[in-house]
């Protein structure tokens, strides 16, 4: 990594710091609400997976789609970089602004499971797959910002990678092979759950490099 | 370096209802070059072009000796570019930025950038949104022009501003001058600020150039002629009369290349003739343009 793409992935650190502690602080309100009891489960689940969703849509809409609304864009472009430079480095301190308050999230709420006596630890595989899907939903919706400059289409991506979480965790929880182990005592990493583990890495790593063979490659980049 | 500052050769460039059509300029080091347009004739695109941020159709483009966009990232750290159309990032504050150009460009002059800061009114801990429109422009210009560029390409960046900011910017731009290896690009529809400080002067209209020339050479070109023709209009064929306004027996002319041979062959007694402003040559020069496209076939 250069010292101008170190730069920009500092500045992104930066400019989102306040993003990153309110959501890293709602996620881990919600991990001590979900502690209380079972009512309090279902709501700090709710407030934990709502943190996690609207870091990584604010990330992609503020750190891409506002700064290209907002006219800054052709600010950081007057710097001594190419295109690809710009993509690679948004990339990362994008990335980089997500995946501190996620794996601090994702690691309490896979702490939570195991430590309160409440909840199953059959719960941990399909907690897993929960938090590398939210991983992957937002390597998209970051893939999709870097492509997609109308609000419109960008709205449609959100909306979609929203409804796509529900419908994640409907279809996970009812499979057999993960499913049906989430109130087991013990965890059970089988087959299934290593390939949709390994399905998730392989479509996130696709997400977050597509936009190095295509945006990053545009011929006109305003 | 000896190459030229910037170098643009039958540079083409269309869009779904512009295009930019077979542009060529150069600037040499050390002067400075205003491009005159209108709206929409192709300014923000040209200089875009030259900046790397979009991609030519056809011709070649050389920054500072670098070919364009391929070269762009080693071109730019020598280059300040502003924009009207540029913003600074909202959330952080003046010296944030500043902190943050100074880290990437080895030639920040932290004084100087002190002394434009106290120059231009600006607050270094005020963040950009709380920044008015013509302060947004001086603060880019600060950063731009602490870095000490060798080229200072300026799109449009006295609009919005004040007379008194803009006489303050001007000042600025000729004393980046005093260095004779510094160059200036600068785009603008104010001809006003243009002959202030160019030495070359680019006129674009519809996405074409329809004129280059030295400042010196337009203002000495360009003339208006009265005359008193009682017996009616002669049959003038003289391929400096860019305009005729006839009023009766009194006759205008605009006359591009005037010389004391052009009032030897016009053959009728003249009343007055004035030296043109740059507004007046770049109405005259932009509409010759378009009534020479109308009636092309």
């Amino acid at each position: 990594m250069n010292v101008l793409t170190r730069k920009l992935v500092a500045k992104e650190l930066y400019l989102y710091r306040w993003l990153l502690v309110g959501a890293g602080a709602a996620g881990f309100a919600g991990l001590l609400t979900a502690a209380s009891g079972e009512i309090g489960f279902n709501i700090g689940f709710i407030v934990w997976l709502t943190a996690i969703i609207a870091l990584g849509v604010m990330l992609a809409l503020f750190g891409v789609a506002s700064e290209r609304k907002e006219r800054s864009l052709l600010f950081v472009l007057s710097l001594p970089l190419a295109p690809g430079d710009y993509v690679r480095a948004k990339l990362l301190g994008l990335l980089a602004c997500f995946l501190l308050p996620w794996a601090g999230l994702s690691v309490g709420a896979l702490a939570l499971i195991l430590v309160m006596p409440g909840i199953a630890d059959g719960l941990l595989p399909y907690a897993v797959l929960l938090c590398v899907f939210l991983l992957m939903n937002f390597a998209f919706v970051l893939c999709a910002a870097l492509h997609i400059s109308s609000e419109a289409g960008m709205g449609g991506v959100i909306i979609l990678t929203n409804m796509s979480v529900s419908l994640f965790m409907m279809g996970v929880g009812r499979t057999s092979e993960v499913g049906a182990h989430m109130l087991s005592p013990t965890p059970v990493w089988n087959a299934m759950f290593w390939l949709l583990l390994a399905a998730e890495a392989a479509f996130t790593l696709l997400a977050l490099s597509l936009p190095l063979f295509t945006a990053a490659r545009r011929r006109d980049f305003l | 370096m000896s190459a030229k500052a910037i170098e643009m050769n039958g540079v083409r460039k269309a869009f779904r209802f512009f295009t930019l059509e077979d542009v060529s300029l150069d600037l040499e080091q050390g002067q400075i070059m205003g491009l005159v347009g209108p709206n929409g004739a192709g300014k923000s695109t040209t200089i875009r072009l030259l900046m790397g941020m979009l991609t030519p159709d056809a011709g070649s483009i050389r920054l500072l000796g670098h070919a364009m966009p391929a070269q762009q990232a080693l071109a730019k750290r020598d280059v300040g570019f502003v924009s009207d159309d540029m913003k600074l990032l909202p959330q952080a504050t003046l010296a944030w930025h500043m902190d943050f150009v100074a880290s990437i460009y080895p030639g920040w002059d932290a004084a100087y950038a002190a002394q434009l800061l106290k120059r231009f009114g600006l607050h270094a801990g005020q963040t950009a949104k709380s920044l008015s429109t013509g302060e947004q422009a001086k603060a880019l210009l600060l950063l731009a022009l602490a870095r000490r560029p060798r080229l200072l390409v300026l799109d449009e960046p006295t609009s919005g501003m004040d007379p008194v900011a803009r006489q303050e910017l001007l000042t600025e731009f000729m004393d980046v001058l005093r260095d004779d290896s510094r160059s200036i690009l600068f785009s603008s529809h104010n001809t006003v600020d243009v002959e202030r400080i160019s030495d070359r002067i680019t006129f674009i209209d519809r996405g074409r150039v329809v004129a280059s020339d030295s400042k010196d050479d337009f203002i000495e070109r360009w003339r208006t002629v009265r005359l008193r023709v009682p017996e009616g209009m002669p049959d003038w064929r003289l391929p400096e009369i860019v305009h005729r306004d006839v009023d009766g027996p009194n006759v205008t002319l605009t006359v591009d290349g005037f010389s004391d041979d052009f009032l030897a062959r016009l053959g009728a007694p003249v009343q007055e003739v004035h030296r043109m402003s740059l507004e007046e040559v770049f109405v005259a020069t932009v509409m010759h343009s378009r009534e020479a496209l109308e009636v092309r076939p």
